[in-house]
């Protein structure tokens, strides 16, 4: 259990009368990375949101390295090492790609000299002085990705970063996943493109309107007859 | 190398440090000379008060977007503490002063929770709480405490001179306070709450604390202003203390400068209120249409102010 | 008892109409997320455009409510294609819409004070029928229940146009989800632009009783009115106009009991009651349109 660096016990979320997540359970080792597939609608995102703080679980419970989180602001999550990036990229539009930078480090006490290795990781360098509005939307979901690693991460949730990407963007991010996860960052990585994903990681989840579907490899996953009914359900 | 980015940062903020003092210092010498020249001296200080509401409006609205539309609550909750306790204790007048801050400090602490709403609710509820501060005051049934109707009287403290230099020195502490948010990484983290607050939690930013602190800067600033203003008038109505005007003076001098900076509402302040006391005082309606209608072309044409015109041209303003 | 039964007849009565005070205000928010600080300036406006017909041409009153639909459309429209479709586009609607309408609201007061001056104007008492009527033993002056028909009369319109009408049903779409309304070929600007003249329109037809329920108008009244409607909106449901009613009989029973019994502390029941509404349930008593920073 101590082992576990993140778990799941029958998270249940719902708008009003919709059911969002039903009974999720799962569980991510350190230095993990574990995909969360599904139809658009399925909770991925919701999951993430739950596990990130955004939004609070109705029943359940969201356990991170032995403590329960349930309650816990975003900002103390963040400085316990749970970090995430968004679907649709959150930069602080009006600052430099540094200064992204710099408010995530200033806050967790982060030594500025640690701010070019991060912008160098995510290819940023050479960007660091422009600002964060005008950069392309690659760049800042790249941005986005250095602003979750400056709070040190031991857990990242990366959202849908494939999406509009061309493959060669996708092959410098994959690259960068397994780079961080040689560092003994764990993930869970939502994805719609699973070429991608497979390029990352095995072990994937499948979410279908809120239920857990499928935990295991992969390749079996596009084998699973509940796996196959909800993606063509959803179609 | 990534030498020479880093550099540029580190050396900005001496600058910073620098562009601060150089202000504060000028400020300090316009406001010394100014009743030499100028012998209308009540208007120069009543020029700085304003300078000092537009400001203290600015430590919130130019930094964290909450724009507090009963601003003048605070300024008036000042003016009655500061009132109160020379009417009721022997403390000096000086220490009455910063008790106004403080107690208008504390307001900004009971009203704390109105920070859960977000803009446009967070300026009328603000509005609201102003308004019920002002008939609590002004209540012929707490006439005994508060003065009711009849308000105040604190003449025996009147002292125009050292009320003047008291301003001063407030004008001063609430421009040191912008140029600390506008320059620090407190204001940087502001900045960034503005921007996202959800990105910059996850930063690990706490944006129910940095929002907090900025609002009783705030809340601080307006109630020292009040604190003064109420010395150096000694006699006054509720009204004249909680009238809505200050709020919208402070609103359209700060917007009018340029909010988020720090000579904005320096600029804003002194040059509208010296429009005021020209045409203003005499004919007061057609200085609403005119204040009513600058409004209006700002939002439309000009939100960023004044300074944005600088600032379009690349020019970095303080 | 009977200090009750009046305070509560009383309070309905005065609910009702405040309803119709609130409401234009309500159905601005609704369909285009504007704030209209200058509210409570059209509701005074409305007042004078009542007193000048009563007064300088010697009309009955209550012609004002067809002249009043008129103005706001000869006012609003251009208004409307001035300013809100700037607006719309720009980073933050609601903040820069709240500040504008303030700075039009500033205008609108002056210009009142410079045509009419300071002086409050009341409306003669017999214009409206110079009886009373009475309800369980209380009599109320016949000017209350004309502004009360008159104000369930445009609810009841109102209810008709959102449930019968094509255009109504389009205002309620583009009222719930925007985007969507969008996409799917309302003409948002037409659903739009009838809404905010409307919205003038209720302002102004609530302004001709505003010199009967509140003894007289005055270029001053405008800040307190609009902040009323602020209260009343936010108690009811703050984008919902049909619920703007449950605000309006909160407050008028609200404050015709406190003005029975404490009677100095009385305007500070609309303040009273938006904070608490605020802070407690910011969604207002019916409503789902929750916004917390």
């Amino acid at each position: 259990m101590s082992s576990e660096l993140l778990r799941l016990v029958g998270v249940h979320k719902h708008f009003g009368a919709q059911i969002v997540l039903n009974d999720v359970n799962f569980a991510v080792s350190p230095g993990e990375i574990i995909g969360l597939v599904g139809p658009n609608g399925s909770g991925k995102t919701t999951t993430i949101n739950v596990i990130s703080g955004l939004l609070q679980a109705d029943e359940g419970e969201v356990d991170f390295q032995g403590h329960k989180i349930n309650r816990l602001p975003m900002h103390q999550r963040s400085r316990l090492g749970i970090n995430r990036t968004f679907q649709v990229p959150k930069v602080f539009r009006d600052m430099t790609a540094r200064e992204n930078i710099e408010v995530a480090a200033r806050a967790v006490h982060l030594p500025v000299t640690e701010i070019d290795p991060i912008l160098h990781d995510i290819g940023l360098l050479e960007l660091a002085s422009r600002q964060a509005g005008s950069l392309t939307v690659n760049q800042q979901k790249l941005l986005d990705l250095g602003r979750a690693l400056a709070t040190r991460p031991k857990l990242l949730l990366v959202d849908e970063i494939g999406a509009g990407l061309s493959p060669a963007e996708l092959h410098v991010i994959a690259d960068l996943l397994q780079k961080l996860s040689a560092r003994g960052i764990a993930m869970i990585v939502v994805e719609h493109l699973l070429e991608f994903l497979n390029r990352i990681t095995e072990r994937v989840i499948v979410l279908g309107a809120g239920r857990m579907l499928f935990e295991g490899p992969l390749s079996a996953a596009s084998r699973d007859p509940e796996v196959i009914a909800a993606f063509i359900g959803a179609a | 190398m990534p030498n020479s980015t880093s550099t540029q940062n580190v050396s900005a903020k001496p600058n910073r440090l620098r562009t601060s003092i150089i202000l504060l210092v000028v400020l300090t010498a316009v406001f010394l000379v100014a009743p030499h020249l100028y012998a209308n001296q009540s208007l120069v200080f009543t020029i700085m008060t304003f300078i000092v509401l537009a400001q203290g409006l600015n430590l919130l609205y130019g930094f964290t977007g909450y724009l507090p539309f009963g601003y003048v609550g605070f300024f008036g909750s000042g003016a009655y503490a500061t009132s109160l306790l020379v009417l009721h204790t022997h403390l000096p007048v000086l220490a009455c002063v910063a008790g106004g801050g403080l107690a208008a400090a504390l307001i900004g602490v009971i009203l704390g929770p109105l920070l859960r709403l977000s803009g446009a609710y967070f300026s009328i509820a603000n509005l609201a709480a102003s308004q019920i501060l002002f008939f609590v005051v002004s209540n012929p049934d707490l006439a005994d405490i508060t003065g009711g109707p009849y308000g105040l009287k604190i003449e025996q403290v009147y002292d125009p001179t050292a009320s003047y230099y008291c301003m001063l020195v407030v004008l001063l502490i609430a421009c040191g306070l912008a140029a600390y948010f506008r320059s620090s990484g407190f204001g940087m983290a502001l900045r960034a709450i503005k921007q996202d607050p959800v990105s910059a939690a996850m930063a690990g930013l706490n944006v129910v604390r940095h929002r907090l602190i900025a609002w009783l800067v705030s809340a601080l600033i307006a109630g020292l202003a009040g604190g003064v203003y109420a010395w150096g008038i000694s006699v006054f109505y509720p009204d004249a203390v909680f009238t809505l005007d200050f709020s919208v003076f402070a609103i359209v001098f700060a917007l009018f400068g340029g909010v988020g900076t720090v000579i904005g509402p320096i600029v804003g302040a002194s040059l509208l209120y010296i429009l005021y006391s020209a045409i203003g005082i005499s004919t007061p309606q057609y200085f609403q249409l005119i204040y009513g209608g600058l409004i209006v072309l700002l939002v439309l044409f000009l939100p960023g102010g004044l300074l944005s015109l600088l600032q379009r041209r690349g020019i970095n303003v303080f | 008892m009977e200090l009750l039964a009046y305070a509560v007849i009383g309070g309905i009565l005065y609910g009702i109409f405040f309803t119709l005070v609130g409401l234009g205000l309500n159905l601005l928010f609704g369909v285009m997320r504007i704030i209209n600080l200058a509210h409570g300036q059209f509701i005074v406006l409305g007042g004078y455009l009542a007193w000048t017909i009563s007064d300088r041409l010697g009309l009955n009153p209550l012609w004002s409510i067809p002249l009043s639909i008129l103005c706001a459309i000869v006012i609003g429209w251009p208004l409307y294609r001035a300013v809100v479709p700037r607006l719309q586009r720009s980073d933050d609607p609601e903040m820069l819409s709240f500040i504008l309408f303030f700075g039009i609201g500033q205008m609108l007061t002056a210009v009142t004070m410079l045509l009419f001056g300071a002086d409050q104007r009341s409306l003669p008492e017999d214009a409206l029928g110079s009886g009373s009527l009475g309800l369980f033993g209380q009599e109320f002056p016949d000017s209350w229940w004309w502004a009360a028909g008159v104000s369930l009369t445009a609810l009841a319109l109102l209810w008709l146009y959102f449930s019968r009408t094509r255009l109504g049903y389009a205002t309620r779409a583009v009222m719930s989800e925007r985007d969507e309304a969008i996409a799917t070929g309302i003409d948002v600007r037409r659903v739009s632009t009838i809404a905010f003249v409307a919205g003038l329109a209720l302002a102004g037809i609530a302004g001709a009783f505003v010199p009967y329920l509140l003894g007289s108008v005055s270029p001053d009244l405008g800040d307190g009115l609009t902040t009323t409607a602020f209260a009343i909106v936010i108690i009811g449901s703050l984008g919902n106009p049909l619920g703007t009613i449950v605000g309006g009989l909160v407050f008028g029973l609200g404050t015709m009991l406190m003005q029975t019994y404490y009677s100095s502390w009385s305007n500070v029941v609309p303040y009273a009651l938006l904070l608490i509404i605020v802070l407690i349930r910011p969604s207002g008593l019916l409503g789902k349109a929750v916004r917390l920073a």
